[in-house]
C-alpha cells in the first residue's frame, strides 16, 4: 500500500534537493508509512538494519531521532504526526548536503526495525506536558539563583522567589513590589564611563532584572506596562542630568506611578463600585483580588448591610484569605469550593470580579475558574462587574484560554502526602509486583506513562458576561477598554 | 467507585456479609442506619445493598399472597427512603420490585381470569387498567417529592380528574382499534398521554365497573408489554390459587435476582455503546470518579481508538476517588479482584487531570463532555456530583455535546418542582480543616455535594437500554414503574389487588 506513493520520493529528491515544506511533509508522510510497513513485517527489519549502518553517524542519528517518536506512539495522534514531521526535516537537509547518499538514505526507512532500547528519558518528559499547552511550558520556575546573571540585584532575587512561591501574588501587588524593588535596583546602580544613564540603565542593568524575575514567574500585564512606562521615562531622561539627581528623579517618579495608578486609584474604584452594593445585597466574588477587598471593606464602612460569598479553588485557595480579611472586618461572609458555583448564584445579587489584565476585544482575564462563576452569574441574570486598575489594561486580545496563558508546576495541585498516602501507605509496602495492582497515589504521577496534571493559572472571560468594568475612569463597558488602554497606557 | 475503606469501617461490603447471618429486622435497621451515616453513598452501592436486602425481604415473607408482599415491600421501602431521600436509587429500586412483584401478581390473576371467565373480579380490572396507565406518570411525579416538601396536588384533585377525563373524553378516542376492543385501558392510556395521567385506579374501576362492561373484553392482546406476554401462566388455567401463590413467591425472586444481574451488568452493558460515540482523536471531559464512565471509556480505548482526556477532579468531595482511579484504575483498594480494573493511562490513553476551574478554560477544545449523574430525574434533567452544573453549562455555551451515562436503576420518577431541595450538603470539614477553628466558626463553610443539571443542558443519555434523547426519559421511567408505586408513602392505592 505504501509502495506507489513512495518510490517517486528519492527521485524526487534527487532531481529537486530544496525541499519545500509541503515535499517535506509529504516525505514524512511516506516516511510513517513506511514504518507502518516494517512494523508489520519485523523480518523486513534486520535485513536493512546494516543498510542503515552504513550510513554511518547519520545513520545512527536517525534510529535516535525516530526512536523518539515510535516510543511516543501511545500517546495519541497528534505529538506522532508532530515528531515526524521534525523528524521529516532533518532527512530533507541530509538530502541536500548529501545527495548521492538520498537514495540510499531513504530506503532504509522503509524497513526501519523496531528500536530495542529506546533513550527513556526525552520523551517521558515531554509527556508530563499537555501538548495543547506546549507553548506555555517555557522553563520552568526558578527557585535558585544558578545560572542568573551576575548583576541581578539581591532585592530582584529575592522579589523573584517570592513571587514564583507566590508570596507575592496578584497582579497589582507584583506590580507595586516589582517597582518598589527597581527602586533599590536604580539606586545602587552607577553609571559606567563613556555611557549615559538614558542609554545604559535600561539595557545593560535593568534587562537582566527584568529577565530574572520572568524567569521566576512569566511577568503580568501590569508589570509589563509599569516596565514599559519605566523604560520609556530613562529614556526620556536629558543625558547631561547628574547620575543622582537622574536616579532620585526616577525613584520619586516610581512613587508617583505607584501612588497615581493604584494606590489612589484602588480608593477611586472602591469609591465607585462600593456604590453598588446596596443594602441586602449578596456579593459574590472568586478567589482574592484586592481591589474587591478595598470594595467590599468600603461598602462596609459606609455602612451598607450586605453578605459576602466568597467561592474558591484549588490549588492557591486565595479566597480564603479573603474570608479570613472579611470575617475580621465583621462581615457575614459564606466560603464555598468552586464546585459550589450554580448553589453562590442561587442567592448573589451582585459579581465583583477582580483582573489579572482587561483585554482590548473585552474580555477578562483572571484566575482560572473566573470564566465559569461568570457564565454561571450571566445565566442567573446576575450583574457581572470587573474592578480594574487602567494599569492592567492590556492591548492584545485573546479569543479563548489556551494562546494568552501562564502554566504552573503541576506539582501544586498534588495534595499534601499524608492525608493522600496514609490509607494506600500499607499496600503499597506489600506489593511491588505488577501482577498484584500495586497502589500509587498521584505523587507518583511522573512514573506513569500517559498522565498529565494541567495547572492552568488564568482564563478568559468572554466580553458578553461582563456587564461593566470600573476603572479610575469611571465606569466602562468592556468594549471601551482599548480606549481606555490608550488614553491610560499609551499616552504616557 | 473505589471507595477507600479503611479497616473495617462499615461499608457495602461489610453490609452484605452481615446480610447473610443477620436477621431481617436487623439488618433493615442496619442498612438504615447506615444510610443515615452515609457509610454507604452513591446510587450504586444504596441499590446493590437495597437489592439484596429486599432480596431477604421477599425470601423470608410467610406470605404467599401478592398483596401482602406488595405491602410488606412498601413498608420497608418507606422507611429505606425517609432514612435517606436524596439516595433515590433505594426508592428506585424498592419500586422496581414492587412492579415485579405487580407483574407477577397480574400475570396470575390473567391465568386465573382466563380459567373461568365468569368470576372476573373488581380487583382484576384495576390492575389491568394499571398496567395500561403505566406510562401516566407526568402528573404523579407532583405528588412525590423525596422529602414531601413539594407543591402536593391534593389526592382527591388526582382522583377527580381522571372521571371528569375518562366520562367526556372516552368516546373522542373511539377512533383507534384498540379503543373499540377494550374502552377502559386506553381511555387511561390516553389521558396519560394528554398528560393528565389520572392515579386514582381503584376509585375509577369502582366508578366504571358498574356501567356494565362485559367481561369478554378485559383481557388485553396487542397493548401488554412483551415480558407479559411470555408469562408462563398463561396455559395454567386450572391451577389452583395456592399453588399459584406459592409461585408468584418463588417468581418474585427470579425477578429480583434478574434485577440483582441487571445492576452488575449495568456497565458493561453501557460500554458496549462507546464505540458509537467515541472515535479516533477525541478529547473528552468527564467529572468525579465513575465506574460507569470509566468502563465506558476503557471499551472505547480497548478497540484501539486514541483519545484524550481531561480529568475534573471534583474538589472536595470526590477528589481522593478520582485521583485514585486515575492512577490506579477501579476498585484499587476493593478486595474483590473482579471489582478491579486497570487505570486508562494503561491502555494507552493520555489522561490529563485538571482542577474543575479550568473546565471553562478548557472547553473550546473538548469534542464531548461525558457525565454521570448520581440520579436522573424524569424530565431528563440530573444530580450530579457538585461542579457538574458549571461543566453543562460550559459546554452548552461551547456547543459541546453532553452525553450522559446513567444505568436504567438510577432513573427516578421524582419530578424537579423544588430542584434545592434535591441538593444535599456535604461536610464542611472537607472545604476547610476544622483545624482553623475561628475560620469555621465565623465564616459559613458550605459544600454542596450535587448539583442539579437542567434537562436542556444535556444532549443525549445512554443507558443500558441504549441512547435516549432527554425528551424521551419518562417513557423509560413509565416503563419500569408503577404509577400506584411512586408514592411509597401512600398506603390507599397498593390495596386495590386485594379489594376483592
Amino acid at each position: 500500500m505504501s509502495e506507489p506513493t513512495k518510490m517517486p520520493e528519492p527521485v524526487q529528491q534527487v532531481v529537486e534537493p530544496k525541499l519545500s515544506p509541503a515535499e517535506l511533509k509529504k516525505r514524512a508522510k511516506a516516511e510513517k508509512q513506511a514504518r507502518r510497513a516494517a512494523q508489520k513485517d519485523p523480518q523486513e527489519g534486520p535485513s536493512s538494519a546494516p543498510a542503515l549502518a552504513t550510513n554511518g553517524v547519520h545513520g545512527e542519528q536517525k534510529i535516535q531521532k525516530q526512536s523518539g517518536p515510535q516510543e511516543q506512539k501511545p500517546k495519541g495522534g497528534q505529538p506522532k504526526g508532530q515528531a515526524q514531521q521534525k523528524q521529516g526535516k532533518p532527512g530533507g537537509q541530509e538530502g541536500k548536503h548529501e545527495r548521492t547518499n538520498s537514495i540510499q538514505q531513504s530506503l532504509p526507512i522503509r524497513g526501519q526495525p523496531a528500536p530495542t532500547a529506546p533513550p527513556k528519558e526525552l520523551p517521558k518528559k515531554d509527556r508530563k506536558q499537555v501538548e495543547l499547552f506546549s507553548h506555555l511550558y517555557t522553563q520552568p520556575r526558578r527557585h535558585d539563583i544558578a545560572g542568573a546573571s551576575n548583576n541581578v540585584h539581591p532585592s530582584i532575587v529575592a522579589l523573584g522567589f517570592q513571587m514564583s512561591s507566590y508570596e507575592i501574588c496578584g497582579s497589582s501587588a507584583r506590580c507595586v513590589a516589582m517597582l518598589v524593588a527597581f527602586k533599590e535596583v536604580i539606586q545602587a546602580y552607577t553609571t559606567p564611563r563613556e555611557v549615559s544613564l538614558a542609554r545604559d540603565l535600561t539595557s545593560r542593568y535593568l534587562s537582566p532584572q527584568i529577565d530574572f524575575l520572568k524567569s521566576c514567574r512569566p511577568i503580568s500585564e501590569s508589570m509589563g506596562n509599569a516596565i514599559r512606562w519605566l523604560k520609556k521615562l530613562i529614556a526620556e531622561i536629558d543625558p547631561s542630568t547628574p547620575e543622582q539627581e537622574a536616579k532620585d528623579y526616577l525613584c520619586d517618579e516610581v512613587d508617583r506611578f505607584i501612588r497615581e495608578r493604584i494606590t489612589v486609584t484602588d480608593q477611586a474604584i472602591a469609591a465607585l463600585a462600593s456604590g453598588l452594593v446596596k443594602d441586602g445585597s449578596v456579593v459574590l466574588t472568586y478567589a482574592k483580588s484586592s481591589i474587591v477587598e478595598k470594595t467590599i471593606l468600603q461598602a462596609l464602612a459606609n455602612g451598607t448591610r450586605f453578605r459576602v460569598i466568597v467561592v474558591d479553588s484549588r490549588p492557591l485557595f486565595e479566597g480564603k484569605n479573603l474570608a479570613t480579611s472579611l470575617m475580621h472586618a465583621g462581615l457575614e461572609v459564606e466560603y464555598l469550593p468552586f464546585s459550589g458555583i450554580a448553589h453562590a448564584v442561587k442567592e448573589a445579587t451582585l459579581v465583583l470580579l477582580g483582573a489579572h489584565s482587561m483585554l482590548s476585544n473585552g474580555r477578562l482575564q483572571s484566575r482560572v475558574g473566573t470564566a465559569g462563576l461568570a457564565m454561571q452569574a450571566h445565566k442567573a441574570d446576575i450583574p457581572v462587574i470587573v474592578c480594574c486598575e487602567s494599569v492592567k489594561f492590556s492591548g492584545k486580545v485573546a479569543l479563548d484560554s489556551i494562546v494568552l496563558n501562564e502554566v504552573a508546576p503541576s506539582e501544586e495541585l498534588l495534595l499534601p502526602k499524608a492525608t493522600v498516602s496514609h490509607p494506600l501507605a500499607p499496600d503499597r509496602k506489600d506489593d511491588d509486583d505488577d501482577d498484584n495492582r500495586q497502589v500509587r497515589s498521584l505523587h507518583d504521577w511522573r512514573d506513569i506513562p500517559g498522565l498529565q496534571i494541567l495547572n492552568l493559572m488564568y482564563d478568559i472571560t468572554p466580553a458578553e458576561y461582563i456587564r461593566m468594568v470600573i476603572c479610575e475612569y469611571g465606569n466602562v463597558p468592556p468594549s471601551s477598554v482599548p480606549v481606555v488602554h490608550r488614553l491610560a497606557n499609551e499616552s504616557m | 467507585m473505589p471507595s477507600a475503606t479503611v479497616g473495617q469501617t462499615p461499608s457495602l461490603s461489610t453490609y452484605l456479609k452481615s446480610l447473610k447471618h443477620n436477621d431481617i429486622e436487623t439488618s433493615i435497621e442496619l442498612f438504615i442506619s447506615l444510610l443515615k451515616r452515609r457509610q454507604i453513598k452513591n446510587s450504586r452501592p444504596c441499590a446493590i445493598a437495597t437489592i439484596s436486602l429486599l432480596l431477604r425481604v421477599v425470601g423470608e415473607a410467610r406470605t404467599r399472597d401478592a398483596q401482602q408482599l406488595i405491602e410488606r415491600i412498601r413498608a420497608v421501602g418507606r422507611r429505606l427512603v425517609a432514612a435517606q431521600p436524596r439516595e433515590m436509587a433505594v426508592g428506585n429500586i424498592v419500586r422496581r420490585v414492587l412492579e415485579n412483584v405487580r407483574e407477577v401478581a397480574e400475570r396470575d390473576q390473567d391465568a386465573a381470569d382466563g380459567g373461568s371467565e365468569g368470576s372476573t373480579s373488581i380487583p382484576s380490572t384495576p390492575i389491568r387498567g394499571e398496567t395500561m396507565r403505566r406510562p401516566a406518570f407526568p402528573t404523579k411525579f407532583s405528588e412525590f417529592s423525596p422529602l414531601h416538601g413539594a407543591a402536593t396536588i391534593p389526592q382527591d384533585m388526582h382522583a377527580r380528574a381522571p372521571l371528569a377525563t375518562s366520562g367526556d373524553s372516552s368516546p373522542a378516542f373511539g377512533g383507534t382499534m384498540e379503543a373499540a376492543l377494550q374502552r377502559p385501558p386506553l381511555v387511561s392510556s390516553n389521558t396519560s398521554y394528554a398528560g393528565q395521567g389520572p392515579a386514582a385506579s381503584s376509585l375509577f374501576s369502582i366508578l366504571q365497573h358498574p356501567q356494565g362492561r362485559s367481561p369478554y373484553a378485559t383481557p388485553p392482546t396487542g397493548t401488554q408489554s412483551p415480558a407479559l406476554k411470555a408469562s408462563p401462566f398463561k396455559g395454567d388455567e386450572g391451577q389452583t390459587s395456592a399453588s399459584e401463590k406459592l409461585d408468584i413467591k418463588a417468581e418474585v425472586i427470579t425477578s429480583i435476582q434478574d434485577l440483582q444481574k441487571e445492576l452488575e451488568e449495568v456497565d458493561d452493558e453501557i460500554s458496549e455503546f462507546a464505540q458509537d460515540h467515541i472515535h479516533n482523536n477525541e478529547v473528552i471531559l468527564t467529572h468525579t470518579s465513575s465506574q460507569t464512565v470509566q468502563r465506558f471509556l476503557m471499551k472505547a480505548a480497548s478497540k484501539k481508538r486514541k483519545f484524550t482526556v481531561f480529568h475534573a477532579e471534583a474538589y472536595p468531595n470526590d477528589h481522593l476517588e478520582t485521583h485514585a482511579t486515575i492512577v490506579n484504575g477501579g476498585g484499587a483498594t476493593a478486595e474483590d479482584a473482579d471489582e478491579r480494573w486497570k487505570p486508562l493511562t494503561s491502555m494507552g490513553i493520555t489522561v490529563i487531570l485538571i482542577p474543575d476551574s479550568a473546565v471553562f478554560a478548557l472547553m473550546s477544545r473538548i469534542n464531548k463532555v461525558i457525565l454521570a449523574p448520581h440520579t436522573v430525574l424524569a424530565n431528563g434533567s440530573l444530580i450530579a456530583a457538585a461542579g457538574a452544573s458549571t461543566i453543562a453549562q460550559a459546554a452548552k455555551t461551547h456547543r459541546v455535546p453532553v452525553v450522559v451515562l446513567s444505568g436504567v436503576f438510577k432513573l427516578s420518577p421524582v419530578y424537579p418542582f423544588d430542584t434545592d431541595e434535591l441538593i444535599e450538603y456535604g461536610d464542611p470539614g472537607k472545604v476547610v480543616p476544622f483545624q482553623d477553628g475561628e475560620f469555621m466558626d465565623k465564616v459559613d463553610v458550605v459544600n454542596p455535594v450535587y448539583d442539579f443539571v437542567d434537562a436542556e443542558l444535556i444532549d443525549l443519555y445512554i443507558t443500558n437500554l441504549g441512547g435516549h434523547a432527554p425528551s424521551y426519559l419518562y417513557r423509560i421511567v413509565a416503563d419500569h414503574y408503577r404509577v400506584e408505586d411512586i408514592d411509597l408513602s401512600g398506603k390507599a392505592e397498593g390495596g386495590a389487588v386485594k379489594a376483592g
